[in-house]
């Protein structure tokens, strides 16, 4: 029997109380281990799509299961990882508070989360800065903070929302390399960006939403040649620009 | 008992993060009321206390500390929840507490804890300090804990769900400054609402407050305006319909979750 998607949604709509539809019964899936994009212009829906996935707005039709569990249950909470979009940090604790109390959170207990968090700040760079809170940190520093977090108790579905929005070349290509390693060792990737550049390069297949509903999704190759297209970039604008 | 704390860490996680809020800025949420409530005791017990008769038998600087200590008590109860809520919701760091693997009921008491932390700390730090001018008895001490329970309940739970419907800084100041302070005064923390002419009397029987400031001072000194067990059945009957409409707005989401 083969593995459960990381990721399963059937007739996903969202409707906000002011009316506006941003999801239309969309369905979705995800196959674990994989390295999946989320292209569209802003209000097609891939940020709602992704509270979706975590709990954080209360849809109004539909379906969504992580690994085999339906989205709200302790099992699929505890296996999905969040970095949005906005740099959303307690300002009242410091970068190793930080990522000791998402540790206790997420269930983990009090050594676990301190030796796992003393590898977060390793592998971001965050060692020099554990006592100082997140107002103090520089824009750079937050973003690192916030994809520690996100990574720290170990998800095996990791969703980014536009994780290198506002970062210079540098830190964008050490996140890239990060993000790179972490597939590798398993870990599903959920990312939503608008540099196209960014989607070709890291993932393996790309779906292009518009309006809350899905215009396609295959590769990067897939979705030049679906499109007679020379580049991602046309093949964005031609799926964008279908009635 | 150590399956029930591995269960529960997140609620403990959660807890300790609102408790170290209040301990990181202790001057502001804990020194300050102390000492702006032990002024009252100065200003109004000692130096003005010598000044009015006893009342209900008792000397006037004593009859305002269980007002006073109830007074403080709440309001901190009240602004650190609603601040503390607030300022999730602002800053957006509530996404990473409402995706994580925790139940409604545990967030919502992981975020009361806070304020009722703050106030039992002011509650006794206030007392400590009343008792170094002034002698005050504790004469029933069940039903003073019960009432102190009730009212950590009551003003924690408020706090949060002001927080959560709260659009700006402006709307949880508003709440303490209009509703909570003029409704505490006049509920009875300077006088015996006894002593009031009709129809003032019987109006301050509609505020909720004078029941509780009545049962905490029974608790006290063994005096109130009302019967004990009316005081604390209304005291307790808000605060379950509190503790209820918050632990409502998070099991369905409401306001939390767009």
């Amino acid at each position: 029997m083969p593995p459960p998607p990381a990721l399963a949604i059937s007739g996903l709509t969202k409707r906000y109380d002011n009316g506006f539809q941003a999801l239309d019964s969309l369905d979705l899936e995800v196959p674990s281990g994989a390295f999946f994009g989320l292209l569209g212009p802003n209000g097609a829906g891939k940020t709602t799509l992704i509270s979706a996935v975590c709990n954080l707005i209360r849809v109004t039709a539909g379906e969504v299961r992580v690994f085999g569990h339906e989205h709200a249950t302790y099992a699929a909470r505890s296996l999905v990882g969040l970095a949005e979009q906005d740099v959303n940090l307690d300002r009242f604790l410091d970068v190793e508070e930080t990522l000791l109390y998402h540790g206790g959170y997420y269930g983990m207990d009090r050594a676990h989360a301190r030796r796992r968090a003393g590898e977060m700040m390793d592998v971001f760079d965050l060692r020099a800065k554990a006592g100082v809170r997140a107002p103090h940190l520089s824009g750079g520093m937050r973003r690192r903070l916030l994809l520690a977090r996100a990574l720290m108790h170990e998800p095996r579905l990791v969703i980014l929302d536009e994780p290198t929005a506002g970062v210079d070349f540098e830190l964008r290509m050490e996140l890239w390399a990060y993000i790179r390693r972490l597939h590798c060792e398993g870990t599903t990737i959920l990312l939503t960006t608008h540099y196209l550049e960014e989607a070709e390069e890291l993932c393996e297949e790309i779906a292009l939403l518009r309006g809350g509903r899905l215009l396609a999704r295959d590769s990067a190759d897939g979705l030049r040649s679906s499109f007679d297209a020379d580049s991602l970039a046309d093949a964005y604008v031609k799926a964008m620009s279908i009635s | 008992m150590s399956e029930l704390l591995v269960r529960h860490r997140g609620l403990i996680a959660l807890s300790a993060r609102e408790t170290v809020r209040v301990m990181k800025i202790w001057t502001m949420t804990i020194v300050a009321p102390i000492l702006s409530s032990f002024l009252f005791i100065l200003v109004f017990g000692l130096s003005l206390g010598g000044r009015l008769k006893e009342v209900q038998g008792v000397e006037y600087q004593v009859f305002i500390v269980p007002g006073l200590i109830t007074m403080a008590m709440i309001q901190a109860a009240y602004a650190n929840n609603s601040t503390s809520v607030f300022q999730a919701r602002f800053d957006r760091y509530i996404n990473d507490i409402l995706a994580a693997p925790m139940k409604p009921w545990e967030v919502n008491l992981a975020l009361s804890i806070g304020g009722i932390v703050r106030a039992l700390l002011i509650g006794i730090g206030l007392l400590v300090c009343a008792l170094a001018v002034v002698d005050v008895p504790v004469r029933h001490p069940f039903e003073l804990i019960v009432a102190v329970t009730f009212a950590l309940a009551l003003f924690a739970s408020f706090g949060v769900i002001a927080g959560i419907y709260a659009h700006s800084w402006d709307h949880t100041a508003f709440v303490t400054n209009i509703v909570i302070l003029p409704l505490t005064f006049l509920g009875g923390v300077f006088y015996s609402v006894d002593r009031l002419p009709s129809p003032w009397h019987e109006i301050s029987h509609a505020n909720p407050i004078f029941y509780l400031l009545n049962a905490i001072r029974y608790g006290f000194l063994g005096i109130s305006d009302v019967s004990v067990l009316l005081s604390l059945g209304v005291t307790g009957a808000l605060a379950a319909a509190m503790v209820a409409w918050s632990s409502w707005l998070f099991r369905t989401g409401h306001r939390l979750k767009p």
